[in-house]
């Protein structure tokens, strides 16, 4: 456990631009575009009268829809960080199992008495649970920051900030679920992981192209032969990954849909009726305890697999 | 070799060790016996299979044949082995992005026989700052760092693959000097590569030359003094020393200098001056397919 802990705190080390510095610059990002948003307000709303008519207006409007604006809020307000965070544990997962082979520091790593199964679930508890768990944190301290910035703007104008929206706002339960698709989106990438963590265990050089080619050419041909036997587009590789994206249990879009009384952000892109997109945990249980999900977790045994079979093998040539 | 290291099992032990990459032998069915509180040095040309048989002894690499390293498999049991078992490459191996208090940090949480006072003890003696980055090191801190974490576990067997390579000569000289003085114990072994023959014979007690992947010689230095002489002879003498069948025939400052094996030394010295060849002398006259 111990060497499990210390293997987790080398990631940490390593990749700590990656996984520390990345949320906090777009959690900056939030909070200078709030405060440009104050100073520009302050500049021309003369005698911040709109604002107080905003104010104002909102105060009327019921509890519930103030609380449900609110949480919606606090739950769109993740799509960006979310998709960074899918970004960065791309390329920390490529570069896993590759950079120390690459600058041969991975004659250093294996002389010490870990096996290469604790190495490999260090990078995949990494991936799945520390950085989303660095992001969220993150963006937990965003909204504390961006609802102090507001509450002194409303007090400025002679509102009570907490009858008006801290009160009624509902961060733990936006947080718990924003970190409920975190991991279940984790758990959801699966096999994606154990695909980057395969390549990035063999690739000689450039584990991107080793990583995106393949798909991308097999696609290309099932799509071609598809096309000249029946003239259609049917399934092909392609499609079998743009449907598992769509279905993801992360909060990734906003559900445009005319007199939807749902509204609001939605899990993965809601473009068929597999799924229920709203964001609800039991949506989010729904994607885990399904078929889909079961196949994705095989392919990902099946490449984790193959990942530990070559780290095996894997010496600084 | 004496009793006592007779009757305890080797530290390593090969049968047969075969390793090939599709048609290529680098290691050809190799018989070896280490025995525990040697040091070691096994010394071929390039290419000639020293770091595959080594990266086989540590678990790095897949093999045939037979291999028991500390009465383990290091193919299957690496992580088992490295806790007993301690590796230097060459200097450049240490990840680069690394603090010096990270990387003590991580190797007291891994290494279940690190002490860390030892380190620190270590480290006090050199200019290396705990907060500095190993890529702003320079090569010979890197080694003496790499160094001081080995030298502060407690292992049963070192392994140095070309440990000096690229360092100037007081890094090279220290760090033997560190190894020996500090490290070094009739419990221990320690296997070393490199190319800088000169410089560890002096700290050698065993001698294994390999070459095309077979082993060309293996014995003690004990043995290289009884077993071989170099004879130097005045241009006169040559023939006369010719006719005794020596390994390998040199000449330098206009002198004939001949290699001999398992010859009495005191009938050589009525020809000339006699005394114990040099391990680069030896190695040389092996590869060129004299000695065995």
């Amino acid at each position: 456990m111990n060497r499990f802990l210390a293997l987790l705190q080398r990631e940490f080390w390593e990749n700590k631009g990656a996984l520390r510095t990345t949320p906090i610059v777009i959690g900056g990002i939030y909070v200078i575009g709030a405060l440009m948003a104050v100073f520009t307000t302050a500049h021309i709303d003369n005698e911040l009268y709109t604002f107080k008519e905003a104010v104002r207006l909102a105060a009327q409007q019921s509890v519930d829809l103030r609380a449900d604006v609110l949480y919606q809020m606090l739950l769109g307000s993740s799509v960006f960080f979310t998709i960074v965070l899918w970004f960065v544990v791309f390329f920390y997962l490529l570069g896993a199992l590759y950079d120390d082979r690459k600058d041969r520091s991975i004659l250093f790593w294996k002389s010490l008495p870990t096996s290469d199964t604790l190495t490999i679930a260090s990078k995949l508890m990494t991936a799945m649970v520390i950085a989303p768990a660095a992001f969220l944190a993150v963006l937990i301290l965003t909204h504390i920051v961006i609802a102090l910035i507001g509450s002194v703007m409303i007090l400025s104008v002679d509102h009570n900030p907490w009858t008006l929206f801290l009160s009624i706002s509902q961060p733990f339960k936006a947080w718990g679920m924003i970190g409920l698709t975190y991991f279940a989106g984790a758990i959801w990438a699966l096999p994606v992981f154990g695909w980057l963590l395969l390549v990035s265990s063999f690739a000689p050089r450039v584990p991107l192209l080793f990583a995106v080619l393949p798909p991308l050419v097999l696609s290309g041909l099932q799509i071609w032969i598809g096309f000249l036997r029946t003239f259609t587009f049917d399934d092909n590789l392609w499609g079998i990954i743009a449907r598992w994206f769509i279905h993801s249990p992360s909060i990734l879009t906003a559900q445009v849909e005319d007199g939807d009384p749902r509204g609001g952000v939605a899990l993965g892109v809601p473009l068929d009726d597999k799924y229920d997109y709203s964001v609800t945990a039991a949506n989010v249980f729904d994607r885990l305890f399904s078929l889909e999900m079961l196949v994705g977790l095989i392919l990902a045994a099946i490449f984790l697999a193959g990942a530990l079979w070559f780290r095996h093998r894997a010496t600084d040539n | 070799m004496n009793e006592m290291l007779e009757t305890m099992d080797p530290i390593i032990s090969a049968r047969g060790l075969t390793k090939k990459y599709g048609r290529t032998v680098a290691v050809d069915n190799i018989d070896l016996d280490v025995p525990v509180g040697r040091i070691i040095g096994l010394i071929g040309p390039n290419g000639a299979g020293k770091t595959t048989a080594l990266k086989a002894i540590l678990g790095l690499a897949t093999f045939d044949g037979e291999l028991s390293v500390l009465g383990l498999d290091p193919s299957r049991q690496r992580s088992k082995l490295m806790e007993d078992v301690c590796f230097i490459a060459d200097v450049a191996v240490l990840p680069r992005w690394i603090r010096v208090w990270q990387l003590i940090d991580l190797t007291e949480q891994i290494h279940p026989r690190f002490n860390r006072d030892r380190c620190m003890e270590y480290l006090a003696k050199t200019k290396i700052g705990q907060d500095k980055k190993v890529k702003h090191l320079s090569k010979g801190m890197v080694a003496q760092l790499h160094l001081a974490l080995v030298m502060s576990i407690d292992a049963r067997l070192l392994v140095l693959d070309e440990p000096t390579l690229g360092l100037d000569i007081l890094y090279r000289k220290a760090f033997y000097t560190n190894l020996l003085n500090d490290y070094f114990d009739e419990e221990r072994t320690i296997l070393i590569t490199t190319h800088q023959v000169e410089e560890i014979e002096h700290i050698l007690t065993d001698l294994v030359f390999i070459q095309d992947g077979k082993i060309a010689l293996d014995c003690s230095m004990e043995d290289v003094e009884t077993r071989y002489c170099e004879l130097m002879v005045t241009p006169e003498k040559a023939d006369q020393a010719r006719t005794l069948g020596p390994l390998t025939e040199r000449q330098m400052f206009g002198r004939h200098i001949f290699l001999f094996e398992g010859k009495d030394k005191a009938s050589l010295s009525e020809l000339g001056e006699v005394r114990t060849p040099s391990v680069a002398d030896l190695f040389v006259a092996t590869m060129e397919g004299g000695a065995t």
